[in-house]
């Protein structure tokens, strides 16, 4: 441990991973010193369990953020407005002490105008923005980061809620910047200027990744292209014009100059004669998202089956089982699999898509690894040969539509089926469950589970053991969501030291007793324990009432102060603080 | 097994399969509490029994703050099963809030494809395939998807009227459909249909002649009595 300073910092700078710098942080004193003078790049996965002058007297010269907010259920409208994950304390303190910060990444985050006004402001070598799933700011936010940040290289809003005010906010990037190396815009409605959108790829020579939306229109998308043919990743706006010869000619030219595009996306309101116009870029294609395109099972399959080295596919249920299988003989490369509902609500099913596309996709493809999976039916054999056929498989969702459905064969519970997933499947970090399952499934995932890190439970589990045997089985276990299913005081109060080994506990429609949350809260400190519940007056409750809503959370940051009135953290009691 | 929990599992079956409106599958299977050996103890059933373990400090937080042999358990009620437990519905009435798990900009994507198809058959024009900026399914022109909710049932459905020519048959039709999610006897002669006018209006199923109503019907409710 001789080494002087500078080579150890050295050595560490080829450390990048979060998770390795924290160990190397443990070693000793003088390399935990080291290393925070050194740190460059920050994960908070819970932006209230510590908080930004921790941070900052911590670790004083970093250069890149990521921050995450709100629970993952929020993506479901499960968490209620006002929840929190404001970013202005976060922007405030970091707009002072980190005037060389170069990236800021928020997911699931409310940031305002003046958050962004005042990061395009401080910042001067800022670079890359990333707002994932955020709310609460405009388009004239986004206005004042294209005019400020002289050196932008990257703007990504995917899937944020934005005000949509104008387009004229992308008028305002500078004739000077000439950086953009990124730029998804996919989630606004406006039409921006055209030819700003025009001047701007033109002179962006290094941009590879360009997510246009919707308002572009299909007709425009060949001049786009002819300027940015170093282009790797494409988002195209609503893929449908007026049947003319020119516009797919032009389309399909500029296509085939496109050499390097390896990933599209985009595709609404497509008009299916204009697809073959995108055949040329197939065969490089290795990402490709159709989830928006409505488009049947033939000229689905006539794509895929042009894209031998697709790695990551997300479609529609409308690629039915037939489809499915033609990619599992086409795409032998492929690692993940997302297929959405088109008609959730139809009481037949609108389109042949069942277990046996899936099953048909596990055997023909040995690289899957992570699957998300809408569809009405699904059987214990179907999963058990999915499981055994794909014992790589790292990430495994399934949705069954209609909760607490059985197998549609036997008409049993879908313990079985889960169960052989988890036992062969030994790498799995992220289940989600579905259909109708007892506590059995629980069983299995807390014997066999070990790596997994995320779990979502809806309408599932028979009492508390289920829980039980998740929170003592799964080692590993980091984030747990929990909705509707009999879980109540007995299995939170046994496993209270697992609770801080997690980042956080959702539960929302269980049957937890504001009692045993108070009586968490008293013995664990390092918890927050966080009732939500908007029938209001909580504290005129009996202790035996049950919550609507419960998320704990480790924390050295102590309770938080900007919650509205209906969510209220358990008071802790003062002789149990160190 | 505990007599306490024994006791406490008999129970909770009994209601399971007194309360159908509290969305019980009908499943042949044999309940999980009747094979399993529901044993409470801190290790999963059918492994040896652990000791509660005392954290290295002895810390007394540490300590789990119940054990599972406590003998309490038949003394506390079985909260859940009481009726107080409601899941919560979209202001959509389409069913149970944030379910299936999808963004809600995915969802309204997914409702503006719809609307497309129900506008199309309502304006009485028909699209020829391939014709500009329509996202239209062009399967079958000749649909008139509405939504319909059955009391007990999670999730709504969408049913093609044009499926149908009486209200018998549409009834008849909902409660074979619904029947594999909810336990109905008697054939359904508990439930009864009601619908909501294009004017907002609730009413019963059979006030306006067929023609007419398949015209008029926003959405439907199966309600029991």
């Amino acid at each position: 441990m001789g080494f002087p300073e500078e080579v150890l910092e050295h050595v560490f700078s080829f450390i990048t991973s979060h998770t390795d710098r924290n160990v190397v942080s443990l070693v000793c004193k003088s390399w935990y010193e080291i290393e925070r003078w050194c740190r460059r790049r920050i994960f908070v996965g819970n932006c209230y369990a510590v908080s930004p002058a921790m941070m900052i007297r911590r670790f004083p010269e970093v250069r890149s953020v990521e921050l995450k907010g709100k629970p993952h259920f929020a993506d479901f409208n499960l968490v209620p407005d006002g929840w929190g994950g404001y970013f202005y304390p976060w922007i405030c303190e970091m707009a002072r002490a980190y005037p060389w910060l170069e990236e800021i990444k928020l997911k699931r985050m409310v940031v305002t105008d003046d958050n962004l006004e005042l990061i395009s402001k401080s910042f001067k070598n800022f670079k890359v923005l990333v707002l994932s799933s955020c709310e609460g700011f405009s388009t004239h936010g986004l206005a004042a980061i294209a005019a400020n940040c002289r050196n932008l290289r990257e703007l990504d809003l995917r899937e944020s809620e934005v005000e949509d005010l104008s387009g004229h906010w992308l008028s305002h990037f500078p004739d000077s910047c000439t950086s953009l190396q990124s730029l998804n815009m996919s989630c606004l409605s406006s039409e921006v200027s055209f030819s700003a959108l025009q001047r701007l790829i033109a002179r962006s020579p290094n941009l590879k990744t360009l997510r246009l939306n919707r308002a572009v229109p299909l007709e425009k998308l060949s001049t786009l292209l002819r300027r940015a043919p170093q282009l790797v990743e494409l988002g195209t706006g609503a893929y449908s014009a007026e049947i003319r010869p020119d516009v797919y000619a032009n389309l399909t030219e500029a296509f085939s100059r496109c050499k390097e595009v390896k990933g599209l996306s985009g595709f609404w309101d497509v008009l299916p004669s204009y697809l073959p116009a995108i055949y040329s870029v197939c065969s490089r294609l290795t990402s490709l998202n159709l989830s928006y395109a409505t488009i049947q099972s033939p000229d689905v399959t006539k794509i895929i089956t042009q894209c031998p080295n697709l790695q990551s596919l997300s479609v529609l249920d409308y690629i039915e089982d037939t489809g499915l299988n033609a990619l599992s003989l086409s795409c032998k490369d492929l690692r993940e699999l997302r297929v959405f509902p088109s008609d959730p609500f139809v009481a037949n099913a609108n389109v042949s898509l069942t277990e046996q596309g899936l099953v048909a996709v596990s055997e023909g493809c040995s690289k899957l690894q992570s699957v998300l999976y809408f569809c009405r039916q699904m059987s214990n054999s179907a999963l058990t040969t999915i499981a055994k056929n794909r014992p790589n498989l790292t990430c495994f969702r399934l949705c069954i539509l209609e909760p607490r459905a059985p197998d549609y064969l036997t008409f049993e519970p879908l313990d079985v089926g889960f169960g052989a997933i988890v036992e062969h499947c030994k790498q799995l970090q992220r289940l989600s469950l579905s259909g109708l399952l007892t506590d059995r499934v629980f069983e299995y995932i807390g014997k066999w589970a070990k790596k997994l890190e995320m779990l979502s439970i809806a309408f599932a589990g028979d009492s508390d053991l289920g829980l039980h045997h998740v929170l003592s089985g799964c080692d590993s276990l980091r984030k747990l969501e929990i909705r509707d299913c009999p879980f109540g005081d007995k299995a939170l109060l046994a496993n209270v030291s697992k609770l801080e080994t997690m980042r956080s506990l959702w539960m929302s429609s269980c049957s937890v007793s504001l009692g045993a949350c108070k009586r968490l809260s008293q013995k664990m400190p390092r918890l927050n324990v966080e009732v939500i519940d908007e029938q209001g007056d909580l504290d005129s409750r009996p202790d035996n009432c049950h919550v609507e809503k419960l998320y704990i959370y480790r924390t050295v940051a102590g309770p938080r102060f900007d919650m509205p009135s209906f969510i209220r953290t358990m008071d802790q009691n003062p002789t149990y603080r160190s | 097994m505990s007599k306490g929990l024994s006791l406490l599992c008999k129970k909770v079956q009994a209601e399971m399969l007194e309360l159908p409106n509290k969305r019980i599958r009908k499943h042949r299977h044999t309940h999980a509490h009747h094979t399993m050996e529901l044993e409470l103890s801190l290790s999963p059933p059918n492994q040896t029994r652990h000791p509660i373990k005392k954290s290295r400090h002895g810390d007394p937080c540490r300590f789990p703050l119940v054990s599972w042999n406590h003998d309490e358990d038949d003394q506390q009620p079985n909260t859940f099963f009481t009726g107080d437990y409601q899941p919560d519905l979209d202001d959509d009435g389409e069913g149970v809030i944030g379910w299936p798990p999808l963004h809600s900009w995915r969802k309204r994507l997914m409702e503006e494809n719809q609307h497309e198809r129900v506008e199309v058959f309502n304006r009485g024009e028909h699209h020829e395939e391939g014709d500009i900026n329509i996202n239209v399914m062009n399967r079958n022109c000749n649909e008139l998807f509405v939504k319909v909710k059955m009391d007990g049932v999670g999730i709504a459905r969408k049913i093609d009227l044009n499926a149908f020519h009486s209200y018998q048959t549409l009834t008849t039709a909902l409660i074979h459909m619904f029947d594999k999610y909810v336990e109905i006897e008697e054939d359904g002669a508990a439930y009864k249909l009601m619908y909501q006018h294009r004017d907002g209006h609730w009413h019963l199923g059979g006030d306006l002649p067929w023609e007419m109503f398949i015209r008029s019907v926003k959405r439907i409710q199966m309600v029991r009595n």
